[in-house]
């Protein structure tokens, strides 16, 4: 399971990657914006995209819509973790087809209740 | 000053209104002639006012822009040369990223170096533990308890020593959430900074207002709608805004009756 995480500052990467290591995923790769997401995602060796939404070049929901409109990429399950809590906002990502959605600050334990439940929901369509 | 320019311009409503009623009354009279000049003579007075306004709308500006540099060269910063303060407050605020930053990094970097010290005492008591029941049991060979005796020593150490290194880490942490109070206090400067600037620029719009008023000018409301795809940033004073979830479990609501 290797996990990609996007987010324009490094400290929160940093925060992402270490939770995500106390889960039990060890393997993940970093990038600070949509721009430069996309090339490592196209490399097809990602299985999970963490990514915020407020950054610059591309942001996070531009890049949901990338990944869900590339033929390739657009089963990767995409947790939106972002400060970004307006209401149309969390509906057009639900409309762009986020897995789940986590609102800055948040706790180690809401990041772990969304990435179980997005396992959850695969595990049980498969 | 505004009240040499607002009296100014009471003036010449007062002038249009009985200009106005005078134009009717020559209209009326069959007095052509009178009534062109009454219209030039408004038209021209509505010139001069015009050219007025403008006038201390430049000289407004002027003085707004020589204020900005003028208080740019205080204690703050007192090396720059004709630099705006705007610079000097963007210069602070990336002064505060770089504080949130390093703060945040090196509070992570405690926290990683304690995490396997923490592990690693929780290991040996465990393991301890273990053989320490099968003692109290009376289950242990003389060898076996030989090497537990020796085992507790060198726990006993351990634990002596990784409490010091967590202290010291702690300590670290503790001592690294100063950036508060200085990151503190470099946004309250920006934030006066800001509130100057405003106080300013509502000076200039009123100015400004009164120059359309003369010139019949009118603006269209531009948009000032902020696309949702570049962002927001934070909610601030999320309370006071219905369009804005307050919490995770606000989201979670709200996705599940959209069907997640």
């Amino acid at each position: 399971m290797k996990i990609l995480i996007v987010d324009d500052f490094s400290t929160m990467r940093r925060i992402i990657k270490n939770l995500l290591r106390d889960l039990g995923f060890t393997n993940t790769v970093e990038a600070d914006d949509g721009t430069t997401a996309l090339p490592i995602l196209q490399t097809g060796t990602i299985d999970f995209l963490v990514t915020d939404w407020n950054m610059p070049g591309m942001t996070g929901i531009e890049l949901l819509r990338s990944v869900r409109a590339d033929e390739k990429l657009k089963t990767i399950p995409v947790l939106m973790v972002t400060a970004e809590a307006k209401r149309d906002q969390i509906i057009s990502a639900a409309q762009a087809g986020v897995n789940g959605y986590v609102v800055k600050p948040f706790t180690a334990v809401a990041l772990k209740e969304k990435i179980e439940k997005i396992f959850e929901r695969i595990d049980a369509g498969k | 000053m505004s009240d040499n320019s607002k009296l100014r311009l009471g003036e010449f409503e007062t002038q249009v209104k009985d200009g106005a009623v005078d134009l009717i009354n020559r209209i009326e009279t069959g007095d052509f002639a009178g009534a062109i000049k009454i219209i030039q003579d408004l038209s021209e007075a509505r010139h001069n006012n015009f050219y007025n306004e403008v006038g201390y709308l430049t000289r407004s500006l002027h003085d707004a822009i020589r204020d900005f540099k003028v208080d740019s060269v205080d204690q703050i910063v007192d090396q720059v040369d004709g630099a705006s303060k705007i610079t000097d407050a963007t210069d602070r605020l990336n002064y505060v990223i770089d504080m949130t930053n390093s703060a945040a990094n090196t509070t992570m970097d405690m926290v990683d170096s304690s995490v396997p010290v923490a592990s690693q005492l929780q290991d040996q008591a465990r393991d301890l533990r273990k053989d320490w029941g099968r003692l109290i049991q009376r289950d242990l060979t003389p060898a076996e308890f030989r090497e537990l005796y020796k085992r507790i020593d060198v726990f006993l150490q351990t634990a002596d020593e990784s409490a010091t290194t967590l202290h010291s880490n702690l300590n670290a942490i503790l001592l690294e959430q100063g950036y508060q109070d200085l990151t503190g206090q470099v946004i309250t400067r920006v934030t006066e900074l800001i509130r100057d600037v405003e106080e300013k620029l509502v000076h200039l719009v009123a100015v400004a207002g009164r120059v359309d008023s003369i010139s019949g000018m009118e603006h269209e409301d531009i948009e000032n709608e902020v696309d949702d795809t570049k962002g927001h940033g934070p909610a601030i004073n999320s309370d006071n805004n219905p369009e804005v979830l307050n919490s995770q479990d606000e989201v979670d609501d709200l996705l599940s009756s959209l069907g997640f």
